[in-house]
């Protein structure tokens, strides 16, 4: 063949050549399929989480805490109205993609499943429960903050922790109180928000919330995955002078943004972020002189609860922080257990019932009693918690908080 | 010779055939998905390849006209109650004219080459930011389509309906790259790619070929998106116009053989199998996207031509004719 050169002088099989060499991370992962690392027996526990690509970390966390989780049942005699029978993990990894968290979905039910824990991304879950539901196989939602996913009348998806909506509600709510019990020195808000339905959705909630709290909503300012500068969005907030930012993103950019807050010298009295990605023990440890002080509504575990504490201490003495993925899949894996147990069978309707009625403890979480309502468990609730000292406190409602609030922030 | 008496044209019917077949006696449903994936994946190769391999046009915004379609669709469906078996051709139509508002922009003024392919890139961000932007694509917060298995929504419990949605949509792309290696406005594709000056000099109007072509490209990606749509029930901005998988269009097509009719589907198949079995292999996350990119470079180097290029070289060695 002769050689075939590009009007720009680009050569055929340079192009195609270089186009290939620097696709193929970005581009395998659009082919992956999903991968059960395991062969299951017993009652069979599908996990889906992105456990590559730009959520490896959270998704990381979310797998560990379910496999935590179904050790200590397993430990505890495993499912006894089902002769003790033991869970086990069939793993799968949605790679960030809807598409590839439904093929596992497929996967997974070939292989037996009985029941599913994920997904962390609202996109990811959508796509999976949907599928789940061709099987009515439960669906335990472990993160997943999008009401859309228990909002679709599927009969076998449901979640223990908090929506957006309600999340957003309560958010504002506390805000609300704070500024309150600070002599109201906050009145203007700038939010920043990622384009997701998660970002996009909460934020358009809040601006209804805090109006109805008596904030003025600055400005709305919408931000895309990745973003990798955030000056002009921290030079756009310096300008307007708001009291409060709120940051409304992923991991990442969460912490971005903190940091460009800082070093822009961008005054406020306070960061306070909703479901803020980023906001855990990592980042308090990691960058404790930006995360002082700062703010976040999001799921959290009760520091008085005494198993709240020693799962604390075990998940540190593994290495790894305590963040809510650790947990609420904790929470997810024990929830799916407690159906079996009372369902005492692996049938997909008679599961779907018991969880339908659970009563679960909640455990180690701030959370009222367990009761589903569409799938929906309306007895949790989010937090307000703030960097303090190098820790992370409860602040907010009165009946949780380990710590009262530093409100406006002190400036170091 | 015609076709359907060519060794090709008897190896594609028995292809098909077998493929028919495949639900029947592949029990295990993952396999069935994974199946309509590969072939979701070869379709839109087939898109890219229309405009890139056969009229050398490097697109890297070929997800332009996948979004586009979803959106029609998605939109006629969710808010006029529209069937998505009309939406499916809404889509063709979005997709097709979403093509001509590029190529006649692109064209007119004569970009080529790498800055053709740097302007669609730009143009999917544009799509995406405006489909993030506006109401009625629902925003960040995109559209949810709900699920109501069923024929008359294109949507299937068993995924053996999806694998033969995408059946007929790959056999339609094959018949339609055919057509285009045996037609005059085929030839004239394949002229511009060639040098274009030189086609332009031989009375062939590039411009309009070029218009015609990404019109095919946009209307098959508009296709595609319905599939998408109605086969995960929820779509937005970064899902429709997400980079990754303009990237996974034209690497399918390259892998494969760019401007070959095969190319795509067998670089589709080559590149999932290829990935699985990494993945089955390697269970630490990430390891194997590192052994999957090896080995995607190796094709590269070593088959520029693409993997449809060794039985190419195969028959000239044998001094066979090839119909691909």
């Amino acid at each position: 063949m002769t050689k075939k050169i590009l009007k720009s002088g680009v050569s055929r099989r340079t192009f195609v050549a270089g186009t290939a060499a620097s696709a193929a991370a970005l581009a395998a992962s659009n082919f992956g399929f999903p991968h059960i690392a395991k062969a299951a027996e017993n009652v069979k526990i599908g996990l889906i989480h992105p456990a590559t690509g730009f959520l490896a970390y959270p998704g990381g966390q979310l797998r560990y805490g379910a496999q935590l989780a179904i050790g200590d049942i397993n430990k505890a005699g495993g499912i006894k109205s089902l002769a003790g029978a033991q869970i086990e993990a069939l793993l799968g990894d949605s790679q960030t993609k809807p598409q590839i968290g439904a093929a596992e979905v497929e996967k997974m039910h070939e292989a037996g499943v009985h029941a599913i824990s994920g997904c962390y991304q609202s996109a990811v879950g959508l796509a999976a429960s949907a599928a789940a539901a061709k099987y009515n196989i439960p669906f335990s939602i472990d993160v997943g903050v999008s009401d859309k996913l228990v909002q679709r009348g599927l009969k076998n998806v449901f979640r223990m922790a908090d929506g957006y909506g309600r999340i957003a509600s309560a958010a504002a709510t506390n805000l609300g109180a704070i500024n309150k019990a600070a002599g109201s020195p906050a009145k203007t808000v700038a939010i920043v928000h990622e384009e997701s339905e998660f970002g996009t959705g909460t934020a358009k909630l809040m601006n209804k919330y805090l109006s109805e709290q008596g904030f003025e909503v600055l400005e709305t300012i919408k931000h895309a995955n990745p973003t990798r500068n955030f000056d002009n969005i921290a030079l756009r907030i310096k300008a307007m002078k708001a009291d409060i930012v709120m940051p409304i993103n992923y991991p990442g950019e969460y912490v971005l943004l903190a940091r460009t807050l800082r070093q822009q010298k961008v005054d406020f009295a306070a960061s306070y972020s909703v479901l803020g990605g980023g906001f855990n023990f990592k980042f308090v440890k990691d960058l404790p002189q930006i995360a002082e002080n700062m703010i976040d509504v999001n799921h959290w575990y009760d520091p008085k609860s005494s198993a709240g504490r020693a799962l604390r201490k075990r998940v540190e003495a593994d290495g790894k922080f305590f963040t809510f993925e650790v947990y609420l899949a904790y929470l997810s894996i024990a929830f799916l257990a407690d159906g079996f147990e009372r369902a005492g069978s692996t049938d997909p309707a008679a599961v779907n019932e018991a969880l339908k009625n659970s009563t679960l403890d909640p455990m180690f979480m701030p959370y009222g009693p367990t009761k589903m309502y569409d799938g929906q468990n309306i007895g949790s609730r989010a937090v307000a918690i703030q960097a303090q000292k190098g820790d992370v406190q409860i602040i907010s409602p009165a009946e949780y908080a380990s710590a009262k609030a530093v409100f406006p922030r002190s400036k170091a | 010779m015609s076709l359907l008496k060519s060794r090709t044209g008897i190896l594609v019917m028995i292809g098909i055939i077998v493929s028919l077949f495949v639900p029947v006696f592949v029990a295990n449903k993952f396999y069935i998905d994974i199946l309509s994936l590969i072939l979701f994946s070869a379709f839109l190769g087939q898109s890219w390849n229309i405009l890139g391999g056969y009229a050398g046009q490097f697109s890297f915004g070929g997800v332009i006209f996948f979004g586009t379609g979803a959106y029609a669709s998605s939109i006629l469906l969710t808010t006029f109650g529209i069937d998505p078996w009309i939406g499916i051709f809404a889509a063709i139509a979005a997709g097709a004219l979403a093509g001509l508002f590029i190529g006649f922009i692109s064209f007119r003024y004569g970009l080529r080459g790498s800055y053709f392919a740097l302007i669609t890139l730009a143009f999917s961000e544009v799509f995406r930011v405006i489909a993030n932007s506006v109401e009625f694509t629902g925003g960040g917060v995109g559209i949810f389509i709900e699920h109501a298995p069923g024929i008359k929504n294109l949507q299937f419990t068993d995924p053996a309906g999806y694998y033969y949605m995408a059946l007929v949509m790959v056999i339609i792309s094959l018949a339609i790259a055919f057509w285009l290696e045996r037609s005059r406005f085929g030839a004239y594709l394949i002229a511009i790619r060639e040098n274009e000056d030189a086609a332009e000099a031989l009375g062939v109007n590039a411009f309009r070929c070029k218009i015609y072509a990404i019109m095919i490209t946009g209307a098959m990606g508009g296709a595609a998106g319905t599939f998408y749509a109605q086969k995960y029930l929820y779509i937005d901005p970064p899902i429709a116009y997400s980079i990754g998988m303009s990237v996974e269009m034209l690497l399918v097509t390259i892998v494969g053989g760019m401007g070959t009719v095969f190319g795509p589907l067998i670089g589709s198949f080559v590149l999932h199998t290829v990935n699985e079995v990494a993945r089955h292999f390697i269970d630490t996350p990430g390891l194997s996207l590192i052994v999957y990119g090896v080995i995607l470079v190796a094709i590269i180097g070593f088959l520029p031509n693409g993997l449809i290029g060794l039985f190419k070289s195969q028959k000239k060695q044998t001094g066979g004719k090839s119909d691909a």
